[in-house]
This record gives C-alpha cells, structure tokens and sequence, in this order.
C-alpha cells in the first residue's frame, strides 16, 4: 500500500516540477539553462520506492515529459511517444541499484544520481534532435544549456530531501523511524 | 531479480514500443489532451504572474482614465477611416486585378490569441497561446502580431495551441528581401542566445547578392505554403558568402521574448 502511495506521490511530484518548470524563466547569466527539477524528482522516487513502483514513476515520468517536448515537423515526430520511458525505465533501474544504501539511512547518494540523470536526460534529448536535424552543431550555449542543469539539480537535491524527511512515515521500509541523519 | 519485476519491466518497455510507433497525428492528438489537462494550471500561473508585475501599475486617477478614453477612441476613429479607405482601394485593387486576369487577393482573418505559457525547454522555441479548434484554429496557420510574423501553430487543443516561433531552427520560412530578387529559405538556429531578440539565418541566396543591414526581409508566399505573401519577418543584420551559396543573418521584426498577445490567421474573409 505504502509503495503504491509512494509511487502515486512520486507522480504527482513529477507533474507539479513540470508546472514549476514552465513558470521559472531561463537563467540569462547561464547562457538560458533552466531548471530542471523532474530528473532529480524521478531519481529520489527511484532511490526510494521498491522495484515495481519505480517502475511505475518511470512510466508516468517518461509520458509526461515525451508529451511535453512532442515536436512535430513537417509530419515527423523529432522524439517520439516512449523514448524518455525507455530512458527513465533504464536510468530508474540503476537509481533503484542505490535503494539498500538509503534503507541503510544514505540520502546522499542522490545528489550524483540527479545530477548525471539530469546531464544524460538533456544529452539524450540533445543527441536525438541532432540526428533529426542537420546534424550536431557546437555552441557555447549548448555545453551551457547541457551542463548546468545538472548541477542546479545536485544544489537542490538536499533540500528536495529535506522537504521529504517530515513525510518519511509514507515511504516504505523509511529509515527514519528509528534513527536520525 | 524476481520473476514479477521482470514481467512488469518487460510490460513497461513494451508498453513505450507501443508508443513510439504510433503514427504522429496520434501522438498529436495525445499531446492536444495533455495540453488541455495542463492548461488551467497553465492560465492560472500566468494570471498570477500578471497580477504581481501589474501591482502598483494598474493604479490610475480618473482624470489619467478619461484622458486615456479620449486618446483611445481618437486613434480608434483614425485607424476606422483608414481602414475604409483601405477596403476602397482593396476592392479597387481586385478589381483591376481581375481586369487584368490575375488571382484575387484575399484579405485573412485574424484571430486574437494571448500567449499563455513559454517553452521551458532547452531545445525548442515554442510558446502556447489561449486558442484552439473551438475557436477555428488548425494546425499549421500563421501567427503574428501587428509588428510581423512570429511562427506558427503545430498541436492544437480544445482551448489551447502551441505555436513554434520562427527563431525555432525547425520553422522553415519562403522568404524575399525587399528591394532585390533575392529568395532563400529562413530558419532559426538551433540554440538562440538568451535575453536577445533571437537571431534568423535566410539560406540559399545567390553569393553574390549585395544585401545591405537594414533591408527589410519578408515572406514570399510560396504556393500551398504556410505563410501567405508579405508579411515583414525582419531586417538583415549581415550578410556572409559561402562556396555554394549567400546567407543573411536577419533580425526578427517581433521581440517574440516580449510578445504577448498575437493574431492567429484563421482563413480568408
């Protein structure tokens, strides 16, 4: 029961980072990065929940995005339905790899996990448009707008799991319970 | 790993097989749906964010309100007389066309639309405005404000559209330049600098065109295309030769960082 809330809070968490999302402006003096807050989301959720919920966050976290990206040229659809489930499936199954060092009451392991999910999201995405499009090009812009996502990602994971610590009783098998970090 | 995490690992990955070969009218059509899911909150955001930048700035005295209504409806009355004139010398001008067995102009309908909500992503240039097929929008109609063009419109939702600006490297615009024969092909560029205007790039202009800053650049409405003829996208910032062929760096004529409100081309009269 606790899994399938888990799972459920995890989507609803990747909806609303899509919202905030949408509403935060590019940053100028980073080239026009934004923020980027669903990988970090996702990865938390992966860390945390069993193998079959996380599954599940991957599905919905995947939809969502490939739906909010769908860009359709000229009849051609540059990153079709699916390819950010297969991303996030694969991604959340090696998240997932970091779930008995968190039991074991290890949250940090997802600063590094947001950050190289959110490098990886961006570079696939990046890769995918390229090969699309006239090929790859190469701009400071581009290394920026790749890069710097990420590492916005890693500062904010801390306080993503200092906003979950007070709501630990829901998540299943928490360590929290019975000791403190 | 268990038996049960294997099968449902499998489900999923066939379940996002499944999606990616469905045909792209379909995943439009899915997009159109999460669009209008999306959209209160969407239109809820922007409503927020106009009430915080308008805050203290929407205060006016009643003398700043009438002298407003007087300068309004003077220009109103202005912009209503040479309208008309305008519409004497349109049908003048269509029939003398026909005199002289050309095609018809035609005059478009626009739609006003407000831009609800910004692409928040790293690649694409695209915004979504407040108008969709219960309003006459298709896909694939031109958008653009009184200054000139500002892209146009792929998945369109109940209330809702998504128009790909034309600083978008994949929006692909027939365009000529004022004063010369020359035509190319313009498109925005892949990554596009933040806080600027946004720059173009007009291709396939012969090499020794002698283009000049400032010219102005416009749509050439070429036939069974998008844009219709004439409208300015533009003015040449530079021109560059290359071994096969010229290209212009051009300047949109729209700050499409800044438009807020747009007209949708919805048909003709």
């Amino acid at each position: 029961m606790k899994a399938a809330v888990g799972a459920l809070a995890a989507c609803v968490g990747v909806f609303a980072a899509f919202l905030l999302q949408q509403a935060l402006p590019a940053i100028h003096v980073l080239h026009g990065a934004r923020f980027l807050f669903v990988p970090m989301i996702f990865c938390y959720a992966a860390m945390v929940l069993p193998f079959p919920a996380m599954l599940f966050a991957a599905f919905c976290t995947g939809l969502l995005s490939d739906l909010m990206y769908l860009n359709v040229v000229g009849g051609q659809v540059e990153i079709a339905l699916g390819c950010s489930i297969v991303f996030f499936v694969i991604y959340g199954s090696i998240a997932n790899g970091c779930r008995p060092s968190y039991l074991r009451g290890h949250w940090w392991p997802v600063i590094p996990l947001s950050v190289v999910c959110t490098w990886a999201f961006l570079l696939m995405q990046f890769a995918m448009i390229s090969l699309r499009r006239e090929g790859f090009v190469y701009d400071e812009a581009i290394l920026w707008r790749l890069f710097a996502p990420g590492l916005l990602a890693g500062l904010f994971a801390p306080l993503l799991h200092a906003a979950v610590k007070p709501f630990a009783a829901l998540i299943p098998d928490n360590p929290w319970d019975t000791r403190s970090y | 790993m268990k038996k049960l995490n294997i099968a449902l690992l499998l489900a999923v990955l066939a379940a996002a097989v499944y999606l990616s070969v469905l045909p792209p009218d379909s995943m439009q059509a899915a997009q159109a749906k999460f669009l209008s899911l999306l959209a209160p909150f969407l239109r809820t955001g922007t409503a927020v964010q106009e009430q915080i930048g308008s805050m203290g700035k929407g205060l006016k005295t009643l003398d700043e309100v009438e002298a407003d209504n007087r300068k309004l409806n003077e220009v109103n009355r202005e912009l209503l007389t040479t309208n008309n004139l305008l519409r004497e010398i349109e049908s003048e001008n269509n029939r003398l066309r026909l005199a002289l067995e050309y095609r018809e102009r035609s005059v478009f309908r626009l739609l006003a639309a407000r831009v609800i909500a910004r692409d928040a992503s790293s690649w694409w240039n695209t915004v979504k405005i407040n108008r969709g097929f219960e309003d006459g929008v298709e896909t694939d109609q031109p958008v653009l404000t009184e200054v000139g063009l500002v892209g146009k419109t792929t998945t369109v939702a109940k209330n809702e559209s998504i128009v790909v600006l034309i600083t978008d490297e994949t929006c692909r615009v027939a365009a000529k330049v004022e004063g010369t024969r020359e035509q190319g092909i313009l498109s925005g560029i892949r990554v596009q600098e933040s806080g600027a205007g946004g720059e173009l790039q007009l291709n396939f202009l012969t090499k020794n065109a002698a283009l000049e800053a400032g010219q102005k650049v416009y749509t050439a409405g070429i036939s069974n295309g998008v844009f219709p003829s004439g409208i300015l996208v533009g003015k040449v910032k530079e021109f560059r030769t290359r071994p096969l062929d010229g290209q212009a760096v051009v300047e949109p004529a729209v700050d499409i960082s800044q438009a807020e409100d747009v007209f949708v081309v919805v048909g003709a009269k």
